[in-house]
């Protein structure tokens, strides 16, 4: 039996101490400061707290997916906030990939022996990212605004492709009333190609020469999307169907679900401890525990303790929001189904313009605005010119022997690249990819110094009029840590899945 | 070009010639690597090539599966020219195995992977054929047990014979090997060489450049002995070792054994 060490001296216990004492210090400093910037404005007569939000905005949006304020549909100081939100995810989506795709060209004609193609790349990464991109932004909002005004006849290809002051805009390809019939029947098509594809695949593995794997699951796949496109009525019932999920769901009283979540939380503390407890268990038997294990048991049952209280007993609203919204979706798509629907899954449509300007969004074709433009164009060349460099750099950090392994086995270059140099080069690039993806995700505020409607620049004018100054900082915090945190988890599990094993 | 033409000094046996080298020359920019190198390597003969460093030993044997290209003369493996023609770069590639200093397995892929690679897309072989081939391969090289861990769970000792055996697995009728106890500790030399031997004895044409003397002594039929891009001496292992002819063999075995 060893010695315990008395417990000023337990490096375990003074560990968990030092952290305890860090995050209520920090914890603290922020409430003071809170409480102290929350006395200010009420000596200022600004009301503390979020109520606000639901009173009505009375301002317009530039641009979103609600603009106006209008009797049936009102435009309230969260529902702003909540297109600002709209538009900011909408930039930074279409930002990552088209900053993907062109990154990824740059960086491997960077490496191409090709003189052209080289000098090209390499000129346009020294340039991109030694511009700062709000002066790049900036560049583009001069250029686009310089340009032609709209009118009925204007270019470059009237009709199609139009490019103005007032923005740039192309056909649209949109999702008609089929849409949800047909991807209810491709999904009930792709259960024979699995079973298809699994069997292909075993006599590949046991006969090898080649099965057909890959073709024979185009042509199934061309054959189904046909049948689907035109028959997709066919699943129109499903319409009554999730109708009914959802009055079943709704008819389950809020306290049973409230019981699970408490339940759930409990079940998933109790798992962690015991995955903890079998990590520690030695082939004798026993289960070692260090002080530390202690401590994090201590702590997943307390903290599980209290997620359970607030759910069940302080925050009863949780609860009825969630039974809600999930109720709410089952309608929501169940109104996506019906028989009297028209069979076309896609439509599209071309650019309408009436008094010189471009008429509202879903009866046109797709429509940037010079400000979405110029923020996504800064954006896209900024970061891709980075992105270019991490792919570059991934590229070369695979041994030169590598390849030469591979080519000395006989395979072809395009093997090589698939099998053994690409595999290994995407390890490599995955983690700073997924820094660059969370620059423009928060490179996306910079939209406010063009006026782009993202949620900076809606909450800056929230601020101006009702001056919640913190509570709408508050939301930017709380926003910006959600869309960053998720992409980190996102990048940190494919980084985790792809991890060589080292020893 | 005949394949078999007779040299009077390179004490070469009447089999048939798999690797044919003629006036092969090499410049990496300003630095002439090889010199114009005549060589002949017979069926299932073991030729050791030896030589300081930066004499051209692994140029030249990395010209025979062209991973450099040469840029004259003319090599020859197993009556086919290696010429621009893509088909038979890869053709030649197939059937010759390469081992290297640096082992440079696949670190993504299980060993079992690493050895079924190259049967699978390159020969198109059946993935069931291929392990059960990658199996036998690794009981031969002495590590059947370690075919679910990856590279960089093994000693160099083993991922060189993994390296070994994933050539074997192509079934090549030469092998090359470059260098390929060099970054080994002493004690896992033994044991790649062990799989070597074993290989001679099974009648592999095989192209060794190595340090290992005597490892060379007993294994090879014929020494090659390079100097500064050129072929110095080449001899039966008897006659290379008790009366070498050139002064410049003279001093470097004198330097070495």
């Amino acid at each position: 039996m060893h010695q315990r060490p008395p417990i000023w001296r337990n490096v375990a216990v003074l560990k968990w101490l030092a952290q305890f004492a860090v995050l209520f210090t920090v914890l603290g400093l922020f409430w003071l400061l809170a409480s102290e910037a929350q006395e200010n404005l009420q000596r200022r007569g600004i009301p503390a707290g979020y109520n606000w939000l639901s009173g009505p905005a009375n301002f317009q949006l530039g641009e979103g997916i609600q603009t106006v304020d209008s009797p049936e549909r009102r435009l309230t100081m969260s529902r702003a906030l909540w297109v600002g939100m709209v538009n900011t995810l909408r930039v930074a989506a279409i930002g990552i990939v088209l900053s993907t795709i062109l990154g990824v060209f740059i960086g491997v004609s960077r490496l191409s022996k090709n003189f052209i193609a080289n000098r090209f790349a390499s000129a346009f990464v020294e340039t991109m990212r030694n511009i700062p991109l709000l002066v790049q932004i900036l560049f583009w909002f001069v250029i686009l605004g310089s340009l032609a005004p709209l009118a009925a006849d204007s270019g470059p290809i009237p009709g199609w492709l139009i490019v103005s002051q007032k923005g740039i805009s192309i056909p649209r390809v949109f999702l008609a009333d089929g849409f949800y019939q047909f991807v209810a029947m491709l999904v009930v098509f792709a259960v024979p190609l699995w079973f298809i594809r699994r069997t292909l695949k075993r006599r590949q593995d046991d006969l090898g020469g080649n099965q057909r794997v890959t073709s024979t699951t185009v042509a199934y796949l061309s054959v189904s999307t046909l049948v689907a496109w035109f028959l997709n009525p066919v699943m129109g019932f499903l319409g009554g169907v999730l109708d009914s999920v959802a009055t079943a769901w709704n008819a389950i009283p809020a306290q049973i679900i409230r019981g699970l979540f408490g339940v759930l939380i409990i079940w998933f503390a109790g798992a962690r401890i015991r995955s903890l407890l079998n990590s520690r268990r030695t082939p004798v038997g026993f289960a070692k525990l260090t002080d530390n294990d202690w401590f994090q048991m201590l702590f997943t049952a307390f903290a599980a303790g209290v997620a359970a209280l607030v759910v069940v007993r302080f925050r009863p609203g949780i609860t009825t929001w969630f039974v809600e919204s999930v109720g709410n979706f089952w309608s929501f798509l169940g109104a996506k189904f019906g028989d009297g629907r028209g069979a076309q899954p896609i439509d599209a449509m071309l650019p309408t313009l009436t008094e010189g300007r471009f008429i509202n969004i879903s009866n046109t074709g797709l429509t940037m605005s010079v400000f979405f433009a110029s923020l996504l164009f800064g954006l896209v060349f900024y970061t891709s010119s980075y992105i270019a460099e991490v792919v570059r750099g991934g590229i070369l950090a695979v041994p030169r022997g590598q390849s030469e392994a591979a080519l000395a086995l006989g395979f072809t270059r395009g093997q090589m690249l698939r099998k053994v140099v690409l595999p290994q080069a995407f390890r490599v690039i995955m983690p700073p990819l997924g820094n660059q993806y969370l620059n423009i995700t928060k490179n996306t505020s910079l939209g406010i110094a063009v006026g782009f409607s993202e949620i900076v620049q809606v909450g800056q004018t929230v601020y101006n009029k009702n001056s919640q100054t913190l509570a709408v900082f508050s939301i930017y915090i709380a926003f910006f840590l959600l869309c960053s945190l998720s992409i980190s988890a996102v990048v940190n599990t494919i980084n985790r899945r792809l991890a060589i094993v080292e020893r | 070009m005949s394949s078999t033409k007779p040299n009077d000094n390179t004490g070469q046996s009447p089999r048939r010639n798999m690797i044919t080298c003629r006036g092969v020359k090499k410049w990496f920019g300003d630095f002439q690597a090889l010199k114009g190198v005549d060589l002949d390597v017979g069926e299932q003969e073991v030729v050791v090539v030896l030589g300081p460093s930066g004499s051209g030993k692994s140029t030249l044997i990395r010209c025979i599966n062209r991973l450099e290209v040469h840029q004259e003369g003319i090599i020859e493996v197993d009556g086919v020219e290696l010429t621009n023609d893509l088909r038979n770069i890869e053709k030649i590639r197939s059937e010759v195995g390469m081992v290297f200093q640096l082992f440079n397995l696949f670190p993504h892929l299980s060993v079992l992977d690493n050895i079924t690679l190259g049967p699978i897309w390159v020969r198109k072989k059946a993935r069931v054929e291929a392990e059960k081939t990658a199996m036998e391969l690794l009981e031969r090289v002495g590590i059947p047990e370690q075919a679910a861990k990856f590279p960089g769970q093994l000693s160099g000792g083993q991922q060189q014979r993994v390296a070994i055996a994933r050539a074997l697995a192509m079934e090549p009728k030469i092998m090359l090997f470059d260098e390929p106890t060099s970054a080994l500790d002493p004690e896992m030399i033994a044991e790649v060489l062990d799989v070597m031997r074993d290989l001679a004895r099974r009648g592999m044409t095989m192209v060794i450049v190595t340090h290992e003397m005597g490892f060379a002594r007993e294994v090879a039929d014929r020494l090659v002995f390079m100097e500064s891009g050129e072929i110095v001496e080449v001899g039966t292992t008897e006659q290379f070792f008790s009366a070498p002819r050139e002064e410049r063999t003279k001093k470097f075995l004198s330097q070495i054994l």
